[in-house]
């Protein structure tokens, strides 16, 4: 018994049903199997069904994402300044930077080690909110910002010694100078 | 005539709609057991049984396969034969496979068991005997794409860097897993095309049937070979 009992359908009947299969495959992969299984979408329809979605979404999610820089409305600068802290006085040392503005920077005492705080403060903020980035007692640090939010950005320094201690600080990025405040 | 037409494009598109609704699970297996065979060192029965019958069950491309298989098979005793011949055939491809570590390109592989879908609804509708004078061998055709079917799953079990410790047992287990997970929806099917053999729209219905088999296949084809090209 090699053969089932299966009916043998006529020529038309068979034609009819082979090219009905293919017609029917051909629809279903162009509008919906191909878009949602590749994003590759010939007719449109599976954009119009939400079915492209399905492979669009991981593709971004597998590509790493640059991070976000926004418009920058300052140029790309270098600088090295020199910073005298009087002792037992405290000075502020900033730059103005946009969100999202990078800054890379290397500062070294002289000699002897200063107490900082490294933070940033929001343009047109009157409350007195400051975010600290760095707070320690060092003779250097070095490193790089990106900043949270638009704003004045840079270095509080205390000099808890009895001589005045001379720091060099380099700089570099998308920023302007304030300078010294107080 | 064109009415039953409408009724059979009405019914084609319900079912490919369903057969397309599953195509996440296709025959990937889900994250969660991949972590487990990443990770697993050593014999692990009852979890490699339970993947391979899960896979079956889930895998709606054997279980077309198998629709096709059992559709003309009227007595157990024949079901029960040609399922053996399916299984032997997996069973050989899925142990060779893993333990010689053949690779087999996935897509190629599930590109041919589409055509199994497809050669199974084409026969069915008697087309062999139609078309070409003759009735190839239905139990050699099941044996030789049960053997294309255990390269598909043994490719998709190498996919995962299993352990070599308790390897055979494992995969032994798998297989084991496979059979009971076929058995279980085989028994469904059964039971679906046996009540549905009852009524007069069975044999009314099973061109239809069939060339909606065909068409599944020729989908599977069709996602496969496109995967093959862009993947």
């Amino acid at each position: 018994m090699n053969t089932t009992e299966m009916p043998v359908q006529s020529a038309q009947t068979l034609i009819k049903s082979t090219l009905a299969a293919g017609v029917l495959a051909a629809i279903m992969l162009a509008t919906v199997i191909l878009p949602a299984e590749y994003n590759i979408d010939p007719t449109g329809i599976g954009s119009a069904l939400g079915l492209t979605e399905l492979n669009s979404q991981e593709q971004e999610i597998a590509v790493p994402e640059v991070v976000q820089r926004g418009e920058q409305s300052f140029a790309y600068r270098t600088d090295t300044t020199t910073i005298e802290v009087p002792a037992g006085r405290g000075i502020e040392y900033k730059f103005q930077l946009d969100k999202y503005g990078h800054l890379e920077y290397e500062w070294v005492t002289e000699s002897g080690e200063l107490y900082f705080d490294f933070h940033g403060e929001p343009t047109g903020d009157t409350t007195g909110y400051f975010e600290s980035f760095a707070i320690a007692t060092a003779n250097k640090m070095s490193g790089s910002l990106t900043t949270p939010f638009d704003g004045s950005h840079g270095w509080y320094w205390k000099n808890n010694g009895q001589e005045s201690v001379k720091i060099t600080l380099k700089t570099k990025g998308f920023y302007e100078v304030i300078g010294l405040k107080q | 005539m064109l009415n039953s037409l409408k009724t059979v494009f009405g019914l084609m598109t319900l079912i490919a709609g369903m057969v397309i609704s599953i195509p996440l699970f296709a025959h990937g297996v889900d994250d969660a057991t991949k972590t487990f065979l990443a990770g697993n060192e050593g014999v692990s029965i009852i979890p490699f049984l339970y993947i391979g019958a899960k896979h079956m069950v889930t895998g709606y491309d054997h279980l077309l396969f198998l629709v096709g298989v059992i559709f003309f098979l009227y007595r157990s005793k024949d079901v029960l034969i040609y399922v053996s011949f399916f299984t032997l055939g997996h069973s050989l491809t899925l142990l060779f496979g893993v333990l010689n570590d053949t690779h087999v390109n996935a897509y190629l592989i599930d590109a041919i068991i589409g055509l199994s879908i497809v050669y199974k609804g084409f026969d069915n509708l008697g087309g062999f005997k139609r078309v070409f004078g003759f009735q190839p061998n239905t139990k050699a055709a099941v044996l030789i794409f049960g053997l294309f079917h255990g390269f598909g799953l043994a490719t998709k079990l190498q996919e995962f860097k299993l352990s070599s410790d308790g390897l055979v047992e494992n995969i032994l287990a798998f297989n084991v897993g496979v059979e009971i997970g076929q058995f279980v929806a085989l028994l469904f099917i059964l039971l679906a095309i046996n009540y549905w053999r009852r009524f007069d729209s069975f044999l009314r219905f099973s061109t239809m049937t069939n060339t909606l088999l065909m068409s599944g296949g020729l989908m599977l084809v069709g996602y496969q070979m496109t995967g093959y090209f862009v993947g």
